[in-house]
């Protein structure tokens, strides 16, 4: 991961002036059950898992426990992950979005997750600094990708992973025809994509 | 209706679909290698927004995480496919050219779903066994089952060899194709998807548990007088898409049992889901 090692981490870790040991190997070595790697893995990841998954979620409580359970499955399966099919890093966030998206769906009635979207994206609360700035930096360019889209695309790109609506409520919640959500989602994500250079 | 489904590849990759699509999806994936590497790269593209959700969780947190994982045995790796399960449909579909392990992906898939859901539904049974007055019911391995599907490792939902498959998917996109959901303990999903004019109905299920030991769960269709017909056995819990045997165009409503190893001539239990075509 570049966004660990742009810049030296500071003298009192561990590692020292090392490169950050990369998430496909910590994934690895926790196949094998090597719980080290995995406390590793778990502090190099868990701001983005817990911070999509309470984003999803809301409930602080309930986004703690559906962490807890994304640790365990990315624990139970990091033999299977393939790396041929993407990153670490996307993989652990796919099994956090779906575990909370589940959980909101399976208790929808009761909670009340109208917020909007900006509310949430200044919780960044690491104290190191210079994480802090490739952090910022992060955001700024995946913003920067987000300003290519068109509002519409954006907005229910937005609805649809960082809300965790299905298309259809998409959809309702921006008055477009029936059915046309899911092509503004994917047009959305095609951009995010090719702005970013994602590659597998 | 094949144009449309690739256009879902976008809700697919960000969870936008709900459990009939997801289960359409998925069928057309497991044939569909340009899908699957369009998926694969809106995955990556969305997680890039999780950058802007980032907060440290609290730090008691990483203490439950890592007593937790040390109590659990990590999965052993997936393993080139078996022999017998060449007799898979699934295994007929050419294998994505994003991915190199492809052949041993789909190939053994249909068999390695089930026994995550095994292993999955047979601890989440344990654990929670000790609140349990009833033998077993139904939780939620929808997630961890479901989740298999993306990601660094592509599992294929479990697709029929025989011609239901295909049946099943005229019934998912017929027109007149309506359904009548019932949601299970533990925040598993059952719909029913019937379709008049084919004079058949599927059911798709999300997160059901593995019946227990011994037993099966049974189909039943309910004609006008209340009687139930037998609509076949389920093969197992977990995410299924199975058609009920027998002509459901007259049929007033569906329901599941747990029967005896085989089935039963008539229900034996309480349906733990019964859906009325109202």
């Amino acid at each position: 991961m570049s966004r660990f090692s742009v810049v030296p981490s500071g003298d009192e870790s561990p590692e020292g002036a090392t490169r950050p040991v990369p998430l496909e190997q910590l994934l690895r070595r926790a196949a094998t059950g090597d719980e080290t790697a995995f406390a590793e893995l778990y502090d190099a990841v868990s701001s983005r898992l817990f911070g999509l998954v309470r984003r999803v979620v809301r409930d602080p409580a309930q986004a703690e426990e559906v962490t807890q359970e994304v640790f365990l499955e990315i624990w139970r399966h990091s033999a299977r992950f393939d790396p041929s099919k993407g990153a670490a890093l996307s993989w652990m966030l796919t099994i956090a979005h779906r575990k909370a998206v589940d959980r909101v769906r399976s208790a929808e009635a009761s909670r009340n997750r109208d917020e909007g979207y900006g509310a949430s994206n200044q919780d960044v609360t690491h104290d190191s600094t210079a994480e802090a700035v490739v952090e910022r930096l992060d955001a700024e360019r995946v913003h920067r990708a987000l300003e290519t889209l068109t509002p519409v695309q954006r907005q229910a790109l937005e609805l649809a992973y960082l809300s965790g609506y299905t298309h259809t409520e998409v959809a309702t919640m921006l008055d477009l025809p029936l059915g046309t959500a899911k092509t503004r989602i994917r047009d959305g994500l095609i951009r995010l994509r090719d702005t970013l250079g994602v590659t597998l | 209706m094949s144009e449309d489904i690739h256009a879902l590849s976008g809700a697919y990759a960000v969870d936008a679909l709900d459990d009939v699509e997801r289960a359409r999806f998925e069928r057309h994936l497991a044939g569909c290698p340009a899908c699957r590497a369009e998926v694969d790269g809106l995955v990556a593209a969305a997680s890039e927004l999780s950058v802007l959700t980032e907060a440290a969780p609290p730090a008691s947190l990483r203490a439950k995480v890592l007593a937790e994982i040390a109590t659990v045995r990590p999965l052993p790796p997936l393993t080139a496919p078996q022999a017998e399960s060449g007799d898979d449909a699934v295994t007929s579909a050419p294998p994505a050219p994003s991915q190199p392990a492809a052949e041993a992906a789909p190939a053994e898939s249909h068999g390695d779903q089930g026994r995550h859901a095994d292993e999955l539904s047979e601890r989440r049974r344990s654990r929670s066994a000790r609140g349990l007055a009833r033998g077993w019911r139904v939780v939620v391995a929808a997630a961890t089952v479901a989740v298999l599907a993306i990601g660094g490792f592509t599992v294929w939902r479990q697709i029929d060899k025989d011609p239901s498959r295909a049946l099943a998917d005229q019934v998912l996109a017929a027109p007149d194709a309506t359904r009548y959901g019932a949601r299970l303990a533990g925040g598993a999903t059952a719909t029913i998807v019937r379709s008049t004019s084919l004079q058949k109905a599927v059911i798709v299920t999300s997160g059901m548990a593995q019946p227990p030991t011994g037993k099966v769960f049974q189909l039943w269709l309910q004609d006008a007088t209340g009687h139930m017909t037998s609509a076949g056995l389920m093969p197992g819990g977990g995410d299924q898409v199975v058609v009920l045997s027998g002509d459901a165009s007259h049929s007033k409503g569906a329901g599941i049992t747990v029967e005896p190893a085989g089935g039963s001539d008539q229900p034996t239990t309480n349906p733990i889901a019964f859906v009325a075509f109202a």
